[in-house]
């Protein structure tokens, strides 16, 4: 894994209580006893093990290159290299996977969580890309994702003449 | 007797009959109609002609909606239900939810409903939405397949699970959402992930307990493709390993072709037919050669999976042209000559009228704008391209070309063939686009594409039609233009009506002969499903279809979609008004007079 920058990266207990989380919960698990050595209820919460396993409140890690436009101009490459665009479209504009130039967000928009849908990975498909990126790779994405301009949200789409 | 009695008896004899393999060749024998639809394409050959008489252009005026429900699932319903004795089966796209409704009762209440477990991750492994292209009925099994890369068999009575087998690999970006087909005791499955550089393959499986008997692939060395010498003619190629040998630097090993519509049988020859798709990834400079046998038809024996013939519609693919789409088996007079033939509407814009047999080229005409090749050559078998329309990461931005990668028709729209008019029914789109390719890597798991290819309309300004098309000779008899995309499948009953459903939701009954509009009403959602027909407990003939706006539209037109707050899309610059008709549904529809 390469180094990572600037980042608190989630501990290798959180990791491991994620994965015990994760592997009671598998498809074919009976509901584990408490006798059974259950995880804490705070890692078994319903939203974490969806996610992916998240980092646990308190753990939010900044971006070392928010707003730095030669990083962002780094992630759009990324983005295509990836193959990000194949899912949420050229420019990030949606096509399976949702737009990200929307300025609405599932999981979040602030750096620190689009970077947790990237590096985690997210359910109904999205990847996780920590392992193959490193923080520095996902950071770098998430400068492009946040450079994207988004449209001022306008909830509103008509087609009669004013 | 009474006609109704009659026809009441005639249907319990058909009833009778299901379970044994003969009735697959019912639409092809006169009277043998037994009024159920148990295959996806209603038989063997895949005609999607029902025999049944009871609405005809006379009549077809009252048609209107006599049921509905709601399959609690958006998502593009592709796809048809089967009727089988008394009981329609539906099956949902992801999570693929199995209906199985009794027709005999008030309401059509539910006799049972099957839930899989299906991974959520194969949302994102799907490249155009999470669809399911129908179910097959055989031996009491109601059999398909789960998004994930699962095949399951149902008892067809009590909702049961026999048998769950793994066939495709999500992680290497295999979905499944092709139609199963049964011969005898195989049941014949294929993967979709053309999107995403699979090693594309049909697997033969056994009916009773759905153990993986043979695996095949559509491309690669010739032992992988089960290609054996003395056995695999290809009409225009010879020599050993022509699926490797064709594709530069061992790119077969991700280059895509895969099985996403449905699979006809021919009995007589012992042959099974189906179409691969695109080459993978979109940019053809990555895998230089003629890349078989993508973009192709191939004819294989089912019990074993051995390879017979291949003929390839679109030699080194430019332009994501798949050739998935339905195989329909029909018997022609081709130039005075009776002809086993085999007809296909291609993405790329041909009808092609093929002896099935062995695989040769009898006619090949265009049936939608095509602008990347000027026709096809009969003698080589092979298209004769614009130089102009070659795509390729060095070549820029090739403007121009027709069709646009949705197809001259898509694969997921089959077309109907009616033996009384000799005629075959389609949906096509008049698209087309400019094509940008770009240099692609491959991870496991994730899009392998490389293109941006922005569409506009063809001629004329219409996106879409619904036409008759004369296989014999290679020329469209009507024409009904549509204004947006067709995307539904189409249906002909020997009342001489055809039916079919357009995106912005209206389902229409048509004169099989001159194409005038006979009923149309607007349903709750875009249909991109297939309509089919069959003969009700009351001995009535009811016509069922799908509403639910998706495939490709439902990403290329976002602003359709108002299910999720977190995610809005402007309109498709092409398609910029088709929100303000339909939105995301999942309904059954049942039309009757």
């Amino acid at each position: 894994m390469r180094q990572m920058r600037g980042v608190r990266a989630p501990s290798l207990l959180t990791w491991l209580l994620a994965c015990l989380a994760l592997a009671s919960c598998g498809r074919h698990a009976a509901a584990p006893s408490p006798q059974a050595g259950a995880p804490p209820p705070a890692i078994r919460y319903e939203a974490h093990l969806a996610a992916g396993g998240i980092a646990p409140a308190g753990a939010a890690p900044s971006n070392p290159h928010q707003g730095d436009r030669a990083v962002a101009n780094s992630g759009a490459l990324l983005f295509t290299a990836m193959n990000c665009d194949g899912c949420h479209g050229g420019d990030g504009s949606g096509w399976v996977g949702p737009n990200l130039a929307d300025g609405r967000w599932r999981y979040g928009g602030a750096d620190a969580e689009v970077f947790n849908s990237i590096y985690y990975g997210r359910p109904k498909g999205m990847p996780a890309f920590g392992g193959a990126l490193g923080a520095e790779g996902v950071w770098t994405l998430v400068t492009y994702i946040r450079s994207l301009p988004v449209p001022g949200d306008v909830p509103t789409e008509s087609w009669v003449q004013p | 007797m009474s006609r109704a009695v009659l026809i009441a008896m005639l249907g319990c004899l058909g009833a009778v009959a299901v379970g044994g393999d003969k009735r697959a060749a019912g639409a092809e024998v006169p009277g043998g109609e037994d009024g159920q639809w148990s295959m996806p394409s209603k038989d063997y050959a895949a005609t999607r002609y029902s025999g049944l008489t009871g609405i005809t252009p006379q009549n077809a005026g009252s048609l209107h909606p006599v049921w509905t429900f709601s399959t609690g699932v958006l998502g593009g319903h592709e796809g048809q239900p089967l009727v089988v004795g008394d009981t329609m089966y539906v099956v949902t796209p992801w999570p693929n939810v199995l209906y199985a409704f009794d027709l005999t009762r008030e309401g059509y209440p539910l006799r049972w409903k099957y839930r899989p477990d299906v991974s959520a991750n194969a949302i994102g492994i799907s490249c155009c939405d999470a669809v399911n292209r129908g179910a097959f009925y055989a031996d009491g099994k109601i059999i398909y397949n789960l998004l994930d890369g699962h095949t399951v068999a149902v008892e067809a009575n009590s909702g049961r699970e026999l048998w769950n087998t793994q066939i495709a690999d999500l992680g290497n970006g295999e979905t499944t959402t092709m139609a199963p087909l049964v011969v005898k005791d195989r049941v014949i499955v294929g993967a979709s992930g053309g999107e995403f550089g699979i090693y594309g393959w049909v697997k033969g499986l056994d009916l009773k307990s759905g153990r993986t008997v043979w695996t095949a692939r559509n491309i690669g060395p010739d032992k992988d493709m089960l290609a054996r010498a003395g056995t695999f003619k290809p009409p225009y190629d010879s020599g050993v390993d022509l699926g490797a040998r064709s594709w530069a630097n061992d790119s077969w090993q991700t280059g895509g072709a895969p099985v996403w519509g449905s699979i006809s049988y021919d009995p007589q020859l012992d042959l099974i037919y189906y179409g691969t798709g695109n080459a993978s990834p979109y940019n053809p400079e990555q895998r230089l050669g003629d890349n078989k046998w993508s973009a192709s038809v191939l004819a294989r024996r089912p019990q074993d999976g051995t390879l017979v013939w291949a003929y390839q519609f679109t030699p080194h693919d430019n332009w994501d042209y798949d050739a998935a789409g339905a195989m329909i088996l029909a018997d022609l007079t081709v130039a005075g000559k009776r002809t086993r033939a085999l007809v296909h509407f291609d993405k790329n814009g041909f009808a092609y009228t093929l002896d099935r047999a062995t695989g040769r080229l009898l006619i090949a005409a265009a049936f939608a704008p095509v602008t990347w090749a000027k026709s096809v050559d009969l003698v080589s078998g092979r298209p004769v391209l614009d130089p102009a329309k070659q795509t390729g990461a060095s070549r820029g931005n090739v403007k121009g070309i027709c069709p646009s990668l949705e197809g001259g028709v898509s694969p997921s729209s089959p077309a109907a063939y009616s033996p009384r008019t000799h005629l075959f029914y389609t949906s096509t789109n008049n698209l087309c686009m400019d094509y940008a390719a770009t240099r692609s890597s491959r991870l496991k798991g994730t899009p392998f594409m490389g293109v941006t290819s922005p569409y506009f309309a063809g001629p004329g300004g219409n996106l879409g039609t619904f036409m008759a098309w004369d296989a014999a000779t290679g020329r469209k008899i009507w024409e009904n233009k549509e204004p947006y995309p067709n995307w539904s499948g189409a249906l002909v009953t020997a009342g001489d009506v055809a039916f079919y459903g357009t995106l912005d939701g209206w389902f229409k009954s048509v004169d099989a002969r001159t194409g005038r509009v006979l009923s149309k009403f607007k349903v709750g959602s875009g249909i991109v499903g297939n309509p089919i027909t069959y003969r009700g407990p009351d001995g009535r003939q009811y016509v069922a279809v799908y509403a639910g706006f998706g495939g490709d539209w439902a990403m290329l037109s976002g602003d359709v979609r108002s299910d999720d707050p977190a995610d809005v899309r402007p309109p498709a610059d092409f398609l910029k008004d088709i929100a303000r008709h339909t939105s995301l549904g999942g309904m059954i529809w049942i039309f009757g007079l």
